[in-house]
């Protein structure tokens, strides 16, 4: 059994294409095909799938709302991707053959970076160079490396945690199964739902609170 | 051939301790944390909404404590670096 590494399906050019690579595209072509289908016809008064896809915009727009006030619309597009994509990839690893992309550390950690590099982008967007950079050396440039050291540290603790708990829920879920493969592994796979929403709630809702801890002037720097 | 027997069996040893011991204070500290703030939607069920939102945002940053151990034993069961150095 090896959990740590994946299969090498194919080579492109010198690339190894891998096993969370093509389960990753097919998450991604199945939301880009529903999310197609669901908006083809948008009408006034909203069918069954447009209905679904409002209620989770506006689900989002209001947790981000609950932490950073007015800042809803323009965080949308990357909280809302973030939390799709991932609840969605933690869900695929119950679909017999493909494996969870967010158990593989290369995906996760990919995921944290973008929230690394989105927290200074947003930052120096609201609240321009000098007052972003004034956080770091608040209250004196002695702490400057200190909230280095803080940024990278929750980057990698962001990544591990995911990539954690999915990987731990997969390892039990094979271990039953080796043991006996009939009905055990049954509750388990319904608490691996569980665990996969909760664990996408748990990134989004973080990167949430780094981010407005960015955009907000001056007060209140914690997270 | 005894060396790399031992390396082994230390390995899987340490690992099974390293998860044993190292989950025991994550747990504690999240059913600190599940107790408060029960007492505090018991005291105050209005509030409930802002409470677990934080309570799940504290716990999930304790349950990366416990995330550490188990990333640290799966290297030391399924990727050790270690080997090659052993198994020549």
């Amino acid at each position: 059994m090896e959990f740590l590494t994946t299969k090498i399906y194919f080579y492109l050019g010198t690339l190894p294409v891998t096993k969370t690579v093509v389960s990753t595209w097919l998450v991604m072509g199945a939301l880009i095909i529903a999310s197609i289908l669901a908006t083809r016809h948008l009408k006034f008064i909203p069918g069954r799938w447009q209905n679904i896809l409002e209620m989770f915009v506006e689900g989002i727009i209001n947790m981000i709302e609950d932490m950073s006030p007015h800042n809803g619309k323009q965080l949308l597009p990357l909280v809302g991707a973030l939390a799709l994509f991932i609840g969605s990839a933690n869900l695929a690893g119950l679909i017999p053959g493909l494996k969870a992309p967010t158990s593989d550390f290369n995906t996760t950690l990919a995921l944290a970076l973008v929230v690394f590099c989105a927290v200074p982008y947003y930052g120096v967007k609201n609240q321009g160079w000098k007052n972003y950079l004034k956080v770091y050396i608040t209250p004196s440039p002695i702490m400057a490396p200190f909230h280095i050291i803080s940024e990278v540290t929750r980057t990698f603790s962001l990544a591990l945690r995911l990539f954690g708990n999915i990987l731990g829920e997969e390892i039990v879920i094979a271990i039953l199964f080796i043991l006996s493969p009939l009905i055990v592994p049954v509750p388990m796979m319904l608490f691996a739902i569980f665990t996969g929403v909760i664990q996408a709630y748990i990134f989004t809702i973080l990167t949430i609170v780094y981010l407005s801890a960015a955009i907000e002037k001056e007060d209140s720097a914690e997270g | 051939m005894q060396g790399e027997i031992l390396f082994l069996c230390v390995t899987v040893v340490t690992a099974g301790f390293a998860i044993a011991i190292g989950v025991i204070f994550p747990a504690l500290g999240q059913g600190k944390a599940c107790a408060k703030a029960l007492e505090g939607i018991a005291r105050q069920p209005e509030a409930t909404g802002p409470i677990s939102r934080t309570l799940f945002v504290g716990l999930a940053l304790l349950e990366s404590l416990a995330i550490y151990v188990l990333v640290v034993s799966l290297i030391l069961l399924f990727a050790n670096p270690l080997l090659k150095y052993v198994f020549k």
